[in-house]
């Protein structure tokens, strides 16, 4: 494997029942770049996050991964609550925060594996765990910062729009120090200047967090204006590789998504 | 290959905007994120309020059966706060709570009255044993998923309660088993002004203490489980372990509880450790108020303490059987129905209506800054 490969793909398959959701695909991520999924509806692109993040297991293929040691690590041998510890993180489709708790407090969640201290010494509120906690506090409201929502900090979840809801679970990605962020669909949703704001959001992400970022997108607008190298695919099959122009002159892909011309 | 600055970890934030570490002051309000106060004050307050109380009823303003009840409020109260970690906080259910009270009660007469072990010690055993028990039924029915913990917390309790009546070794059976005041170091005798004292000391304490560890990231951990289980494994939460945890914490106040109750009330019967005691505790969190710390105790006055203090005492009805039962039904539905988030939340609201109320009133006058 070579130095630059941050997520490498090798022959992935996966099958509900009879219906192949991936069928033999393989990509390589480089280090610190943007990486884009794209393909029709039901092409499996989410399918390959849950198997990346062993949400499902696959039935074949391995996914090795650059660990935040630089240790390369085959990510099926993990179950899905190891995989962050590896430096990689994800975000959902359908935004998955907690109603319940404040926007500073969700992100304080994606920080989980930052924290030593267990329930009893917060429980006693030991020195260690309280410095812990002030800690994590101050990099969370950076973050904040970063995101633009910082005077949101203390609002509850709940009722906040659609274009902040985004930005916490992308904050919360980031609470982890990871080294990949796998992103679904982050301008699902958003209106054009939000979505614009979103795009600049990535590339800063990736140039000052120094982040790798793996991301699935229907929006093409910024799938063509982020990432630096997209993959196509179609019913779990690749299609094409390469950069946004490569990609839009690609005939397969072009095929897949506007149908056959004669 | 774009060149990666390796500016990772914490993005300056002098570059960005120059607000500083602790806070945004960027507007000049000086509006800081930081975390929210804990409330040990009013804790503390509460908590010496109840300790007045046993003065206050020497004085002869309260009846002593006041006093009784009362501290069978504290005691359940205590457990409640348990069994809200694991309902309010983490979304399961147990059915067993009134088999590790009646454990940890038991246990604890044993161990003072038969075998005149130091209070403070028997309080440990009789606390641990059941925590242990409970941690093995965890350990099997939380790797299923659903109601199992319910079904066998239920299955577990009857086997208890079985067990209290026929081990009479220990128990004592359907005689029932004495137990005494505690007594400390072997030479502090406690009255029962006393031990109602320490009661409170231990539910303020163990109020602190939840309250500490629920505002940390072991209650994130348990709230985002509650809310999306993918979330939470997304972000490197062991699902099963902080299942467990949440039962092992509702385990643990449950047994405290029970030895409060046999220290205090001074006799334990099998049939009381029943599966109505159980719900009764649900219906504690319920009426109170889930996820809240002060939800339980407000709950645990409303279902115990105030059929005895109140609902006696009327006319008529008052000596109707089971009359305490059909209170807290009606009061359920009527919570769930009107007011789910529990009725620790009446004073908020009906502060929040009364500036509102003032509000209105103040926009009829000229407007003024």
């Amino acid at each position: 494997m070579e130095k630059n490969n941050c997520l490498q793909v090798n022959d992935l398959s996966i099958a509900f029942g009879g219906i192949k959701a991936i069928d033999h695909l393989s990509f390589t991520v480089n280090q610190g770049e943007i990486y884009g999924l794209i393909g029709p509806n039901g092409a499996g692109k989410t399918t390959v996050f849950n198997c990346i993040t062993q949400f499902y297991k696959a039935d074949h293929g391995d996914i090795r991964f650059t660990n935040r040691h630089g240790e390369v690590v085959n990510l099926n041998d993990k179950v899905t609550h190891q995989v962050i510890y590896e430096g990689l993180v994800r975000s959902f489709q359908n935004i998955e925060l907690i109603k319940d708790m404040s926007l500073i407090d969700n992100l304080l969640v994606g920080a989980h594996i930052e924290y030593k201290s267990g329930i009893l010494a917060t429980g006693f509120r030991t020195k260690k765990a309280k410095r812990e906690e002030e800690m994590q506090r101050e990099k969370a409201v950076k973050i904040l910062e970063f995101l633009k929502i910082e005077d949101k900090a203390n609002a509850h979840i709940g009722g906040q729009p659609y274009g902040v809801l985004k930005k916490v679970e992308l904050g919360r990605t980031l609470m982890s120090d990871p080294k990949l962020i796998l992103l679904d669909e982050p301008a699902a949703g958003l209106n054009d200047l939000e979505t614009e704001d979103m795009s600049n959001l990535l590339k800063e992400i990736r140039d000052e967090y120094g982040c790798t970022i793996l991301l699935v997108e229907h929006d093409m607008r910024l799938v063509m204006d982020v990432c630096d190298r997209i993959c196509a695919i179609s019913f779990g099959r690749k299609l094409g590789e390469g950069t946004a122009l490569e990609i839009q002159q690609n005939k397969d892909v072009q095929e897949a998504y506007l149908g056959k011309g004669d | 290959m774009r060149e990666v600055k390796d500016k990772r970890r914490g993005i300056d934030a002098s570059k960005r905007g120059g607000s500083d570490v602790n806070g945004i002051d960027k507007k000049g309000k000086g509006r800081k994120v930081t975390e929210k106060k804990p409330p040990y004050k009013a804790y503390l307050l509460f908590g010496l309020f109840l300790i007045l109380l046993p003065t206050i009823q020497k004085m002869g303003l309260i009846g002593s059966a006041t006093i009784t009840v009362l501290g069978t409020v504290i005691f359940y109260a205590i457990v409640g706060i348990g069994m809200n970690v694991l309902l309010g906080y983490s979304g399961l259910i147990s059915l067993g709570t009134a088999g590790f009270m009646g454990m940890g009660a038991y246990l604890s007469a044993y161990l003072t009255a038969d075998l005149n072990l130091p209070f403070l010690l028997s309080v440990v055993v009789s606390v641990c044993i059941p925590l242990i028990i409970g941690l093995v039924i965890g350990l099997i029915s939380l790797r299923l998923a659903g109601y199992y913990l319910a079904i066998a917390t239920l299955a577990v309790a009857e086997i208890f309660r079985q067990v209290f009546i026929e081990f009479e070794v220990v128990t004592n059976g359907f005689s029932g088993k004495n137990a005494g005041y505690p007594k400390l170091f072997g030479v502090i005798q406690f009255d029962r002004q006393l031990t109602f004292i320490f009661m409170v000391i231990v539910l303020i304490g163990l109020m602190i203490f939840t309250y500490n560890f629920i505002h940390s990231r072991t209650g994130r951990a348990l709230l985002t489980m509650r809310g999306s289980e993918a979330a939470a494994q997304a972000m490197g939460i062991n699902l099963f372990r902080y299942k467990l945890t949440a039962f092992g914490i509702a385990t643990a106040y449950a047994a405290i509880g029970g030895v409060l109750y046999v220290h205090f009330i001074r006799f334990a019967y099998p049939s009381g450790w029943n599966l109505m005691l159980s719900l009764q505790i649900l219906a504690v969190i319920v009426i109170g108020g889930m996820q809240t710390i002060e939800g339980p105790i407000l709950g645990s006055f409303v279902v115990f303490g105030v059929p005895e203090l109140i609902l006696k005492q009327l006319p008529v009805i008052g000596n109707v059987d089971g009359l305490a039962y059909v209170f807290t039904g009606v009061l359920i539905v009527v919570v769930i129905m009107f007011y789910p988030n529990g009725m620790i939340y009446l004073g908020n609201d009906m502060k929040k209506l009364w500036k509102k109320g003032r509000k209105h009133g103040k926009e009829q006058l000229p407007a003024s800054e």
